[in-house]
């Protein structure tokens, strides 16, 4: 295991490094001095200097992403100019909210995911089908925004007995039974197209899990459908969904951004949405580093598990195993 | 030499592709037209369908719209739908019903350039990279790091830079999918390198260019069709998701996500302000959808 990390650490490194210098980058074309910005329209051209001298902007551009990225590894992440206040704390209580959001949407997606592929393949049924499958589809085409705009209307003006936006007002630990209701609806939101995917890839797997040959020896042996499934076919399949799961986790955390816009979570979209709107490009930067940085551990954790879970994994390589199991390779 | 090499697989490869033409297609026609019929059926025809009639309202937009877009007619404020507004009017007293009508022009024009846009980018990428090797692991890399950004943050983050707009909402599109049509194109021009009969073409003298045009192209380019009607319903997601963050399309101009964004804060005067812009979305999904599945399916049944 410690061998298969260090050969994915280093191209996970590389993906944050570019990463760190394509946003230091690039907001550094961005037309519009800061400085000039800060000091507000009457300044004199000596205080608009000062300010360049305190932001560093008069050094060399290398020496400033240096600088930049020392801080944010040493965990100092500056104030923010416009919306106020140590960015470190801006960051730190819409992460919270962001970070409670998607980890409700993801354990829903799991559940949901789980039981509706077992049900879909497990039982035979047309009506079942048929319903599965075109609530799939306009689950996964309906956009995110859409449904919780939906729900919003739904549960705002039909039925109106959860609250359709912000975040408990005790916080999430003082009335667990009152912070749950005020969750979900976001969570459910957020959770609808990712279980849907899930759900089409788990099926997908077990289908094709069922119609091994090792699972046509127990069938022959006379092993019970249902233990068939659960018991030889399930775990089989979860090695790959896993990988999907990772996978939906990181585009979880891209639909949050517009879920909280719906129903005014103050999460880390929110707080990005605020700060485009001021030009607050510091608090940008991190957020979108933040962001990329999140997403790779997700990869990387996940291809652990995944070669935790398949010892093939571990010894060739993930992409070995998926294209030994079309053609040739290794 | 080299002439000759490439003038004789034309003799050798187009009587096959003949026989194949003319033998168990002789009901539907060629391969490419057969496709095409079967998208006049079932699930794509609906698609078809619905599209059509909402690309028809986004043209005749400026004959159809009672009202120019931005005017303010006095004294009809958030009124409820009704025969003289059919959405009804919004907080600055605007016809909702022009308003969405207008908004689908904006939503098409912008979703119909920018994915093309994109498209034909990523295939230059993925023909450049398959041809020349350390071009392909430069791109592959790139986009490696683009497709590290989900979608919404990485439309932020380029928003921060060129400031909001419809253009913007171009550039995010574009710079989207092309990272999905060369991973698409490149792995099936990888496919179909290895199978027999371009190995056959190879064993026989043809050229390289020779080959990817005529041998590899025509059969690697088959899923793009699908990833077209796919990507235009992805880019109506981003254009009306950025604009109903507020980083979209700049007002006055409507656009179907600002229209629901404004819409939802008047639920309770005029729910026709958000309903008709939302149907809308949905239904401009929905058939891009279809026609991907009436795609995918007639794919399918030509295997």
């Amino acid at each position: 295991m410690v061998r298969y990390l260090l050969r994915r650490l280093p191209s996970a490194v590389a993906v944050l490094f570019a990463a760190s210098v394509l946003i230091f980058a690039v907001l550094r074309v961005v037309p519009g001095d800061p400085a000039s910005t800060l000091a507000g329209p009457d300044a004199t051209p000596e205080t608009i200097a000062a300010i360049r001298h305190d932001l560093g902007l008069d050094q060399p551009v290398i020496a400033q992403y240096l600088g930049w990225l020392g801080h944010v590894l040493t965990n100092d992440w500056g104030r923010s100019y416009l919306i106020g206040g140590q960015i470190a704390d801006l960051v730190t209580a819409g992460l919270t909210n962001t970070l409670v959001l998607t980890g409700a949407a993801l354990l829903l997606a799991i559940v949901g995911s789980v039981v509706a592929a077992l049900l879909w393949v497990g039982v035979s049924s047309r009506a079942l089908d048929a319903a599965l499958t075109g609530f799939n589809t306009v689950a996964l085409a309906l956009p995110t925004f859409v449904t919780g705009v939906i729900l919003v209307l739904v549960f705002g003006l039909l039925l109106p007995i959860l609250p359709t936006g912000g975040v408990p007002p005790n916080g999430f630990l003082a009335d667990p039974d009152i912070a749950v209701q005020y969750l979900i609806l976001p969570a459910v939101c957020l959770a609808l197209p990712a279980s849907a995917g899930l759900t089409r890839f788990l099926a997908e797997s077990l289908r094709t899990e069922l119609a091994a040959p090792y699972v046509t020896t127990a069938r022959a042996a006379g092993v019970s459908p249902r233990r068939l499934l659960v018991a030889h076919a399930l775990p089989a399949a979860l090695p790959t969904y896993l990988t999907a799961l990772g996978i939906q986790a990181g585009s979880l955390l891209g639909g949050a951004v517009l879920v909280e816009a719906v129903f005014s979570w103050p999460g880390l979209g929110q707080l990005a949405a605020q700060a485009i709107d001021r030009r607050d490009y510091p608090v940008v930067q991190i957020l979108l580093l933040l962001s990329v940085g999140v997403f790779v551990v997700i990869q990387l954790s996940t291809d652990l598990v995944h070669a935790y879970l398949d010892p093939r994994v571990r010894i060739g390589g993930l992409t070995c195993v998926l294209m030994s199991a079309r053609s040739r390779c290794c | 030499m080299r002439v000759d090499v490439r003038e004789e697989p034309v003799l050798l490869t187009s009587e096959p592709a003949a026989t194949v033409a003319a033998g168990p297609a002789t009901d539907a026609g060629p391969g490419r037209r057969r496709r095409w019929r079967a998208l006049l059926r079932g699930r794509g025809l609906v698609g078809l369908v619905l599209l059509a009639l909402l690309v028809l309202a986004g043209l005749l937009a400026p004959w159809l719209a009672p009202y120019p877009p931005n005017e303010q007619i006095p004294g009809a404020n958030l009124l409820r739908p009704g025969p003289a507004h059919l959405l009804g009017t919004d907080h600055v007293n605007r016809d909702v019903f022009s308003r969405t009508l207008y908004g689908i022009r904006t939503d098409l024009v912008i979703v119909f350039v920018a994915v093309p846009i994109g498209a034909v980018i990523g295939t230059l990428a993925a023909l450049l990279g398959t041809v020349v090797g350390f071009v392909d692991v430069a791109l592959q890399r790139t986009f490696d790091v683009l497709l590290a950004f989900p979608t919404l943050i990485f439309a932020i983050g380029l928003t921060a830079v060129v400031g909001p707009g419809a253009l913007t909402v171009i550039i995010v599109i574009a710079v989207l999918e092309t990272p999905i049509f060369a991973r698409l194109l490149r792995s099936s021009i990888l496919k179909v390198r290895s199978l027999p009969y371009v190995e056959t073409a190879e064993a026989i003298g043809a050229g390289r260019p020779w080959v990817l045009r005529r041998h590899i192209l025509p059969n690697a380019a088959e899923p793009l069709g699908v990833q077209l009607a796919l990507s235009l319903s992805l880019a109506v997601f981003v254009e009306s998701a950025m604009s109903f963050l507020g980083i979209g399309v700049r007002p006055p101009q409507p656009s179907l996500g600002s229209l629901i964004a404004d819409g939802i804060d008047y639920v309770d005067s005029n729910l026709g302000f958000v309903l008709g812009p939302l149907v809308v979305v949905v239904i401009l999904v929905l058939s891009l959808q279809l026609i991907a599945q009436g795609l995918g399916a007639t794919r399918r049944v030509n295997r």
